[in-house]
């Protein structure tokens, strides 16, 4: 289980800006966050992923706080909307350094690089370079790099917010199953509330750097309240 | 529309052609002439010729090292250091040696390295160490200004995933800093060595010698001390073959940045100490290459006889002669500048790629082209039926304005270019044309280019000395050629003060020309 305790957070460029973060996320359970632009969803899984520094607060995972720990030792993977692989590797190299970026991978680790490019759909297009690939197929590579590294937490930064509906839906279906296979703990930003509707039985709706509300997805887009919400959602 | 553009370019086109393809074939020709066959003209032949032609490539190679070498691990300290107390200043000082005359430079050089200076060299300055000492002066800011914006190319993400994914410092330059340096080296190894390959103030000044001349200074030399136009030919010719090759090897290699490139926010990870103590380090180091010859010049000066000089009416003479040439020859520069880069533009916009591109490139194809070769086939061409040093002005601002217009092209081309793609068919449907759309589209979105533009090419045509000192003469010198007069004449003091009035102005010029045309404002295009 993922604890997001009194986390707090601020810009010195937007210092009436002060983000204030409580959360619990279930162990394989894929949260969605949903809010408008600025409200500090990104903010938050930099936060995790330790890309950023709380000023206070405490971020658990199984009992241990993460806070101290440096990025590379933090139990998280992370993947964003572009720029996930480096593109003059081919999709292996991209894929191996998940595991050790010196590249010196044993034999069965080797075969946990292929194995994860199989279960992504892509076992024959090892020695493809990501400007091969459609844009479906290098978040595939991505998700499989978060497999092979066998970390527990999984944010996905607006992952999927550049592919067509349909490929969407399909990606998502994986994750959610992915997080099911792995006992992972994923959080997933999307501005879609269709995705939170595929991927999550629980959505949280971000607002002014705090966790405004958090439900089962269903009824979170069909509340009344906040208003804010409302205003995000664009409905009456 | 276009055929209005189209006239004015072409007339611009006709006219570099004539500049250019005259001298050249006024050198063919002559060299064709029986008169003229002294013994050492077969090059392979002729140690003398074998010897400046080794030293040329050589003093080049190893000046580009020693430029760009270095130059990686300052821009990459900079790139790494995006909050570094006074960086922009720092930065700003890696600018000034691309404004700097060359015969400046090996006066700052001189005043550091010199006899007297604080790190004396002794007599070992003069020869191939001192023309690496200025070369690296000029070529090091050069190459962190070109290979500095390649880090901010890098997306933030990379930078994130590198130390999620737990990468040491050597694996994050493997996988993420050198697949984009690597692609933009060999275009700036290229470009420095074209520049120290011919390179002439310099090796004038701090070489010249037998063991240590190159091409471009064997022309003038030929030329002005034996007499010689034959041997001058072939030199000119073999140059010229020597630069088109390096300028073909840079069109295959080059993939220089933008002037204007997107860039992403500087990523602040959480670096070591040690780090941060290398990269200052290294950045103290290079601003003290390139400060310390400025400020010893700088106090050299004001010890040197400077009130004596201020009553020199030949020193005043001179300012003036050099003040006309520069602003003239960047005036030309640029108003031929812009109606290829007009045309060029609408060529483009109307899908004729290739055309725009020959019409770009013709204005930039001068740059392998020396401009001590232009000068040698024009004076060859010339002097048989006038006295080239009674048309010393128009020959030097045209051939320092034919010079410039690559500047002018880099400058201003994609502003031009992109102002045409995105502002062209609103103008048309708003009736905007002539003077009111020069008024109120291209000045606001040019200005700026233009600004610099005509700032570079007037500096480039103050500082020559190559043109001048084969033309001028006492009474039309230039300020550049009066110092070379006086470093001939061992008046070092007065040189030193002379270089200091020549550094002064062109950076006032540089100025006020870039602020003054350019504005402060950014307009975001």
């Amino acid at each position: 289980m993922l604890l997001i305790e009194d986390l707090q957070f601020g810009y010195s460029s937007q210092p009436a800006l002060n983000m204030h973060f409580d959360l619990r996320v279930e162990d394989g359970e894929v949260l969605s966050l949903i809010g408008p632009s600025g409200s500090g969803k990104s903010t938050l899984l930099s936060l995790i992923a330790g890309f950023l520094s709380a000023s206070s607060g405490r971020i658990i995972l199984d009992n241990n706080d993460l806070q101290a720990l440096p990025v590379a030792e933090r139990p998280v993977s992370i993947v964003f909307q572009q720029h996930n692989l480096f593109p003059h590797l081919d999709l292996y190299t991209n894929v191996a350094l998940g595991i050790d970026p010196s590249l010196r991978l044993l034999p069965g680790q080797i075969d946990a690089v292929r194995d994860a490019l199989a279960r992504l759909g892509l076992e024959n297009m090892q020695r493809r370079k990501p400007g091969e690939l459609s844009g479906g197929q290098r978040q595939r590579v991505a998700l499989a790099r978060a497999l092979v590294r066998r970390r527990k937490i999984l944010l996905l930064d607006e992952a999927f917010a550049a592919l067509g509906p349909a490929m969407r839906a399909e990606l998502l279906e994986l994750v959610k199953t992915l997080v099911g296979e792995h006992d992972m703990t994923a959080l997933l930003i999307s501005h879609q509330p269709s995705d939170a509707l595929i991927a999550s039985t629980r959505t949280a709706f971000i607002c002014e750097g705090r966790v405004s509300m958090l439900a089962p997805t269903d009824e979170l887009l069909a509340a009344a309240a906040p208003p804010e919400l409302r205003d995000y959602l664009g409905s009456q | 529309m276009i055929v209005s553009r189209a006239i004015p370019a072409g007339l611009v086109l006709a006219l570099l052609a004539l500049l250019v393809l005259a001298p050249m074939a006024g050198l063919l020709h002559l060299s064709a002439l029986p008169g003229y066959e002294p013994a050492d003209l077969r090059i392979w032949e002729s140690a003398y010729l074998r010897r400046v032609l080794y030293f040329s490539i050589w003093q080049a190679l190893l000046s580009t090292l020693l430029s760009v070498l270095p130059a990686i691990l300052v821009a990459r300290a900079f790139a790494m250091q995006p909050d570094l107390p006074l960086r922009r200043l720092l930065l700003g000082l890696f600018a000034l040696p691309l404004v700097v005359p060359g015969v400046v430079v090996v006066m700052a050089v001189v005043s550091v390295y010199g006899s007297d200076g604080w790190l004396p060299l002794g007599r070992s300055l003069y020869g191939i160490n001192g023309i690496l000492l200025a070369h690296v002066f000029f070529n090091l800011p050069l190459a962190v200004r070109l290979l500095l914006p390649l880090w901010k190319m890098i997306p933030q993400h990379h930078w994130q995933l590198g130390e999620q994914l737990g990468m040491n410092a050597w694996q994050r330059f493997r996988f993420i800093e050198w697949p984009m340096l690597r692609e933009t080296l060999p275009g700036v190894l290229l470009l420095v060595f074209m520049l120290c390959l011919t390179s002439f103030a310099v090796v004038l000044t701090l070489g010249g010698g037998p063991r240590s001349t190159t091409i471009e200074v064997a022309i003038y030399q030929s030329l002005r001390f034996d007499f010689d136009p034959a041997r001058a030919v072939m030199l000119a010719l073999l140059q010229l073959g020597l630069c088109m090759l390096v300028a073909m090897l840079t069109l295959k290699f080059q993939r220089m940045p933008e002037v204007e490139i997107a860039t992403s926010a500087p990523y602040r990870s959480r670096r070591t100490t040690l780090s941060y103590v290398v990269n200052l380090v290294l950045i103290m180091a290079a601003t003290l290459y390139v400060g310390l010859p400025l400020l010893s010049l700088l106090i050299d000066a004001l010890q040197g006889p400077v009130i004596k000089m201020a009553t020199s009416a030949q020193l005043w003479q001179a300012f003036a002669n050099t003040l006309f040439i520069g602003i003239s020859a960047a005036l030309l520069s640029v108003v031929a500048g812009w109606f290829l880069l007009q045309y060029s533009a609408s060529l483009a916009r109307q899908g004729r790629a290739t055309g725009a591109r020959l019409v770009d490139l013709a204005g930039s194809i001068v740059y392998v082209i020396p401009p001590l070769v232009i000068a040698t086939g024009m004076f060859v061409l010339l002097s048989p039926h006038v006295d080239v040093f009674d048309w010393v002005y128009p020959i030097v601002i045209a051939i320092n304005a034919l010079m410039g217009l690559p500047f002018v092209v880099r400058c201003l081309g994609p502003s031009i270019r992109q102002s045409h793609a995105r502002y062209h068919r609103l103008c048309l449907s708003l009736d905007l044309q002539g003077w009111n759309r020069f008024r109120f589209i291209d000045w606001p979105l040019l200005r700026r280019p233009l600004g610099l533009a005509i700032a570079l090419v007037a500096v480039l045509a103050m500082g020559d000395l190559g043109v001048i000192a084969l033309f001028g003469s006492t009474q039309t010198a230039t300020l550049p050629l009066m110092i070379y007069q006086q470093l001939g004449a061992y008046l070092i003091s007065q040189a030193t003060v002379t270089a200091l009035l020549l550094l002064l102005l062109c950076l006032a010029v540089f100025a006020l020309l870039e602020r003054g045309i350019g504005g402060k404002a950014d307009v975001v295009n």
